[in-house]
């Protein structure tokens, strides 16, 4: 009974990287509503621009790197591309922590463009200049714009998840 | 103004190199690990390339796992719809029937006279032996990214799967084998932005290239004569001028959408395909 609360405990509190992991492996499609396709977001993206600002500790840069090259296999792009594209991520999202004395949801709202912008030209770059596939521009943006959008939501789910462990 | 550079340059210096109490490994290291690996993969070393394979296949089977409950939900939803349509479909498939029954003897007709012509412009059916592989494979993976229109299937180079084979649904295309591993492989559709492949408009001898846009209900048509106007209802079938493909395959059909714009929609329906045939360039019948 104590290993199963034990391993219950364990489990809860490494969801985040579960849910990292998870995503990598599994792309859920969702219906196009017209011709846009709103539930198009970047997941991971969300997640480790949340972490690595508030909770450094809890998402490890390697697992970072792992899902990314997990990401790359799923999807059939060159090997290493996405891994670089969240480690770009997490040194802009690292350099916001260092440098930002007071944080509010708001504020972190709005870093995360610049965020988005960093992550998805080293994406381009590499995509572009490593290998021969053309790109989808358009959803690249529209992807980008429904994760900065949905990050408000998820922000709070994931202070309310951080609460609820402190508690535990 | 120096204040401030010393500030970026310490806050960076900070970001890269700084592990924290639970980080196993900076950030430097990771890029430059990733970088390594993206360079290594671009110049394509055998050692590299067989690592990968070996990767691919651990992480598909991982992934097939991952997607089990949305394929069962898939499946659910599929039988549910399948069983409520029944009645409406025996109708139909009863008319379809006495329908392709009169078809049945203008075809008989059509290929005797199609021989008696070949015979007299002395054109032989007999293709290559190495055109004459066909492997069945189970769709094992279908997750689309925005970015990517690919399938997974169970079979690789194990089973004499090879790069640039072409998938078959139905008699229809769907695509060709762009990434091959030992245990799977991985097809490229037709409506992916990379897939080109040279094409006939049925009824004309117009040709032209059919390249993919990410949806299969408009892809695009190039390099077709000028002032050239498509027509609803068309058939567009390979060319066979990549030598590739047999010529004659059905690929796309042109119809009119609700804003009474002509579009080309693939015949194929690659979210349906759960059974495929590798053929290299044939058609399998």
């Amino acid at each position: 009974m104590f290993y199963f609360k034990l391993l219950k405990e364990k489990l809860f509190i490494s969801l985040p990287i579960i849910f990292l992991y998870f995503f990598s492996f599994y792309h859920f499609q969702v219906p196009e509503v017209g011709k846009i396709n709103f539930f198009s977001f970047n997941f991971q993206m969300i997640l480790i621009y949340f972490y690595v600002l508030k909770f450094p500790d809890s998402l490890g840069y390697g697992n970072i790197f792992l899902a990314g090259i997990i990401n790359d296999t799923v999807l059939g792009i060159s090997l290493g591309t996405t891994s670089l594209s969240y480690l770009s991520l997490s040194l802009f999202t690292s350099y916001i922590r260092t440098a930002t004395l007071r944080s509010a949801m708001v504020t972190e709202w709005f870093t995360f463009i610049p965020a988005l912008f960093f992550s998805n030209l080293v994406y381009l770059i590499i995509i572009n200049n490593f290998s021969d596939v053309s790109f989808y521009y358009v959803e690249l943006l529209q992807n980008t714009f429904f994760t900065f959008l949905f990050f408000p939501i998820f922000y709070q789910i994931f202070n309310l998840y951080q609460k609820m462990i402190k508690k535990d | 103004m120096a204040d401030h550079r010393d500030d970026f340059i310490i806050a960076i210096r900070y970001a890269l190199l700084k592990k924290g109490a639970k980080q196993k490994f900076s950030l430097f290291f990771l890029i430059l690990l990733s970088i390594s690996i993206i360079t290594l993969d671009k110049f394509s070393f055998p050692l590299i390339n067989t690592t990968r394979a070996v990767l691919n296949d651990l992480v598909y089977n991982v992934a097939i796992l991952s997607s089990q409950p949305s394929r069962l939900k898939n499946y659910l939803v599929k039988e549910t719809k399948s069983h409520l349509s029944v009645k409406s479909e025996n109708r139909f498939l009863k008319e379809e029937i006495e329908y392709l029954k009169k078809q049945n003897f203008n075809n008989a007709f059509l290929s005797s006279e199609n021989q008696i012509l070949k015979n007299a412009l002395d054109l032989s059916d007999i293709k290559g032996i190495e055109q004459d592989i066909t492997i069945s494979a189970r769709v094992i993976l279908d997750q689309q990214s925005p970015f990517l229109k690919s399938i997974l299937i169970n079979k690789g180079t194990r089973s004499g799967i090879i790069k640039g084979m072409a998938v078959f649904h139905n008699d229809y295309l769907l695509g060709t084998i762009i990434e091959t591993n030992f245990l799977s492989s991985r097809v490229l559709l037709l409506t992916d932005l990379n897939s080109k492949i040279p094409v006939i408009i049925g009824g004309t001898d117009v040709n032209a290239i059919l390249e993919g846009t990410g949806k299969s209900q408009n892809l695009n048509l190039s390099y077709l004569p000028e002032n050239y106007q498509l027509e609803t209802n068309k058939i567009i079938f390979s060319s066979g001028k990549d030598g590739f493909l047999e010529a004659g395959i059905p690929v796309a059909a042109t119809y009119i959408n609700k804003k009474d714009n002509i579009l080309i929609k693939l015949l194929g329906e690659p979210n349906q395909a759960l059974i495929v045939n590798v053929t290299n360039g044939q058609i399998n019948r």
